[in-house]
């Protein structure tokens, strides 16, 4: 029976052409749109989808040079591979949108013609629209956030991963004047094969580990300590004591940071010339690793105690008096009542945040940055100095020195690391636990 | 209002610092219209008897040709009179961008070839090697003989790579002796005296030293290697296989370095920070500051009175420092190649430098100008003219970019004590394994760089 068969024909004629389908359908509005879409979009991939593709996978052939003509010296452009990469890039992706739509368009003639099967009047353009707005109103609106996330933020994205596998470095690989190509592992066989270059990454990761740990011990402890403290009755004057604490969290880093710098200077920074003022001896702040090391964390509890001492302050005032009249009624003394009751309270409100903070000092660039620029200097190390973390060398190796190859590969690792640590880490948390169990 | 809370409770040296810093800032931004400049050219008289006409040349520029030029702020008030002189002669039109000369290569490789980037760019040989090789700048062709025949021959090589001249040189750059005519009369011409001097003058207790310089900065530092007999790169810089930095003259130049810890500067290399340099000299402090002509502004402002020898001569040898030469740079993606190649020029030749001279102080590279009476007579111009003279030009092949790092690493180190020999054929070390690692795939020896066999 012929009227059994609507649904595959125009599912058929979809495959054949965009919107014939539809059309077939007796969807003449919505066919014709997507007919002239489809003829748009498929005229428009067979000129560029095999240019992209090529660049891509060559990365250019012939680099911009420059030629003598008439005596005189002009530059003849050639293949940029980095501008190749993104344009293949951009296209390739354009391309996938295309499939998907292309698979939709089928999909959509097939169940239309479905439903004509079994007797239904396929809706009309009208009806299709009223439709989107009344059923599909969030996707529709979110087709334009979701395009810019995927230009501006994951093909960027995917852009720097795909720079791991090739040789874009200076000074012999730098284009227009010269061409990128794929390398494959290289970069990442340098990382840990050549004893220059892994000395440092397990030098500098090991120290990004102790790094992220003890800083955010230190600054949660010490906001969760002077949070407690002030949240006793008898502490008078709480307001100018808040206040107090706030300071350094409302002054720009940089300024802060840079002052710290002159501060903790080993011979004419004001700390050391109090020191030897009261007959002490003057500490190498930041010129011997072990002291510069002990020096950026004290900095960053400074730093970072404020948003500590908030946060906690918050969760403290959340916490019902009620439990602790319970608490007072069953005999629990003071300590007892900060270890049943506001610890456990704090720590499962706070528990992803301290995550993020974990995350967040592995990435700590500011204050290494500004306080010692990652010295003081590593005479072993490549490019990078005794407190420089991985994200400091990243930035050194970057825009420094143009090794953008090796930048990449280690900027893939520290994602692995983090992004690892922190799932494993939120996975751990009773937060995240009791949220499964409420579901 | 952030600063002054930033500032609050700490001592008063570092809110004079801090203050300094910010008068620095300020300073540098206004040099246009300081008391350090010579006579500022608004009102359109000149000291010098300068000419503008039309070069002597069959280059024209293409019709409805306009120029974006890239440079920095110090420059600025030279440029605008240049663009002037430039834009009534040819009838060309020429915009200005502010952009620091350090800075302008990174942009221009992404902005070049996008087409957004200045028709000439202003930068020094640190980042020719690198512009050159990727084919972002177009050789100086045109007017290359008169270049060659009318500058300083270390301006030339600076502004060439791979013998090919590429760039018009501004003006020259490199550091010499600050020295503080109340606290010392005659400027010490050895480092024997200095010490000497030193040991009556200094009081670390009360911050006082005879003699400062940025010791952890290899730049800096580069005399003590320089003038005994070491070198960067062998063969006018150009051949990065021979690396003369740890060769006899440069360890034993570091061995006097070394020296000098105990005898003139008492500081570690970490705690040796220019903006305090620069505030203990502004104050009296300090009677000896090595550092560069772009401070002469600031030392003029703060009231020092001051005086400019080079820097003393180091274990019998007159001292050799490093220097840069300020060129102008034709982007290869120019829209208007020739009407870029006329300015570049325009904007080098004698007058240009005359008149840059007079308006931001910049020390000429043109022969003729630099030898001009009253430059000679200048007494500020004229040492750091030679100083200039005796200084070995940064070299411009991009490999030079591997040698700063593990330089600075080894200056710390040998300043705090270790043994410059051993320290120095480390650097070295690192500097060939920076080098081989870069290399281009082809010249790489087919097994793995030596790197592997490196002693660390």
């Amino acid at each position: 029976m012929k009227t059994k068969k609507h649904g595959p024909t125009a599912a058929l004629l979809s495959v054949l052409l965009p919107g014939a389908g539809q059309i077939y359908n007796r969807q003449w509005i919505k066919g014709i749109f997507l007919l002239a879409l489809g003829m748009v979009s498929t005229g428009y991939f067979l000129t560029v989808l095999p240019k992209a593709i090529r660049g891509i996978v060559t990365l250019g052939d012939v680099p911009s040079r420059l030629v003598e003509a008439d005596g005189k010296t002009v530059s003849i452009p050639g293949d940029h591979s980095i501008n190749l990469m993104i344009q293949g890039l951009i296209v390739l992706f354009l391309f996938a949108l295309y499939v998907l739509f292309y698979a939709n368009v089928i999909r959509d003639a097939y169940r239309t013609g479905r439903d004509r099967d079994s007797g239904r009047v396929p809706a009309d353009f009208r009806h299709t629209l009223i439709y989107i707005h009344d059923f599909k109103f969030p996707q529709a609106m979110l087709v334009v956030p979701a395009a810019g996330i995927l230009f501006l933020t994951i093909l960027p994205i995917v852009f720097m991963i795909l720079l791991a596998f090739t040789n874009y470095s200076s000074p012999h690989h730098i284009p227009p004047g010269n061409l990128v190509d794929w390398t494959g592992l290289d970069s990442f066989a340098q990382l840990f094969r050549l004893k220059s270059w892994s000395g440092t990454f397990f030098g500098v990761l090991g120290w990004t580990v102790l790094w992220a740990f003890v800083a955010t011990a230190t600054t949660f402890g010490c906001g969760l300590i002077v949070a407690l403290v002030l949240s006793q009755k008898e502490i008078v004057l709480k307001g100018v004591w808040r206040t107090l604490i706030i300071i350094p969290y409302a002054i720009p880093q940089m300024i802060s940071l840079l002052a710290m710098k002159m501060m903790f200077n080993g011979q004419f920074g004001p700390i050391n010339q109090y020191l030897s003022h009261f007959g002490l001896g003057r500490l190498p702040w930041l010129t011997d690793p072990y002291w510069a090391k002990f020096t950026v964390i004290v900095v960053n509890v400074w730093i970072g105690m404020p948003l500590s001492f908030l946060l906690v302050s918050g969760v403290l005032s959340s916490i019902s008096a009620e439990l602790y009249e319970a608490a007072r009624v069953e005999g629990a003394g003071r300590w007892q009542q900060a270890r049943l009751v506001t610890l456990p309270f704090i720590f499962f409100a706070l528990g992803p945040v301290l995550i993020i903070q974990l995350a967040g000092n592995f990435n700590n660039f500011n204050v290494i940055y500004l306080l010692t620029n990652g010295g003081p200097t590593n005479p072993n190390y490549q490019f990078a100095g005794h407190t420089d973390l991985l994200i400091t060398w990243l930035y050194k190796l970057t825009l420094n020195n143009n090794i953008y190859n090796i930048a990449s590969a280690i900027g893939i690792i520290l994602f692995i690391i983090i992004a690892g640590l922190s799932i494993w880490n939120y996975r751990q948390t009773r937060s995240f636990k009791e949220e499964e169990m409420a579901q | 209002m952030n600063q002054s809370k930033a500032v609050r409770g700490m001592s008063r040296l570092s809110i004079f610092i801090l203050a300094l810093s910010l008068f620095v800032a300020a300073a540098c931004s206004n040099d246009a219209d300081g008391p350090g400049t010579v006579e500022s050219g608004a009102s359109g008289q000149s000291k010098f008897d300068l000419k503008f006409e039309k070069l002597d040349t069959e280059l024209t520029p293409e019709p409805g040709a306009s120029l974006l030029i890239w440079e920095s702020k110090e420059a600025r008030p030279f440029v605008e009179a240049i663009m002037k002189e430039f834009t009534e002669l040819y009838g060309v039109e020429v915009n200005m961008q502010e952009l620091g000369t350090m800075d302008q290569i990174g942009k221009f490789e992404l902005d070049g070839p996008a087409g957004l980037a200045a028709d000439v760019i202003t930068t020094s040989q640190d980042h020719l090697g690198k512009a050159a090789s990727a084919g972002l700048i177009l050789p100086n062709d045109e007017f290359e003989e008169a270049t060659r025949s009318e500058h300083e021959d270390v301006a030339v090589v600076s502004a060439s790579y791979n013998n090919r001249l590429y760039g018009y040189p501004i003006k020259v750059m490199t550091y010499a002796m600050f020295y503080n005519k109340d606290l010392i009369g005659e400027p010490p011409s050895t480092i024997e005296e200095v010490v000497e001097f030193a040991s009556t003058f200094n009081d670390p207790d009360n911050n006082k030293y005879a003699f400062m310089f940025d010791a952890p900065f290899f730049y800096f530092s580069y005399p003590f290697i320089g003038s005994a007999g070491g070198y960067i790169f062998g063969n006018n810089g150009t051949d990065p296989a021979d690396i003369g930095l740890n060769n006899d003259g440069a360890v034993k130049g570091m061995e006097v370095f070394a020296g000098l810890r105990k005898e003139i500067l008492p500081i570690s290399a970490g705690d040796i920070a220019s903006d305090i340099k620069t505030t203990l000299f502004s104050e009296g402090s300090v009677a000896m500051n090595v550092t560069g002509s772009w401070f002469i502004d600031t030392f003029r402002q703060a009231g020092v009175n001051f005086g400019v020898a080079p820097v003393p001569a180091i274990g019998g040898h007159d001292s050799v420092t490093l220097s840069q030469v300020n060129s102008w740079y034709v982007s290869a993606y120019s829209k208007y190649p020739n009407a870029a190649k006329l300015f570049a020029r325009f904007a080098s030749n004698k007058s240009a430098q005359l008149l840059n001279y007079e308006l931001t102080g910049a020390i000429p590279t043109h022969m003729e100008a630099a030898r001009n009476p009253i430059i000679q007579d200048d007494e500020i111009a004229s040492a750091f003219y030679k100083q200039f003279s005796a200084s070995h030009p940064a070299p411009s092949i991009p490999e030079v970019t591997s040698i700063w790092v593990p330089m600075d690493a080894a200056m710390v180190e040998i300043w705090d004590g270790k043994d410059a020999k051993q320290v120095l054929d480390r650097a070295v070390q690192q500097i060939r394994d920076a080098i081989a690692l870069n290399a281009r795939q082809a010249d790489r020896p087919t097994a793995e760089p030596d790197s592997s066999k490196a002693p660390f």
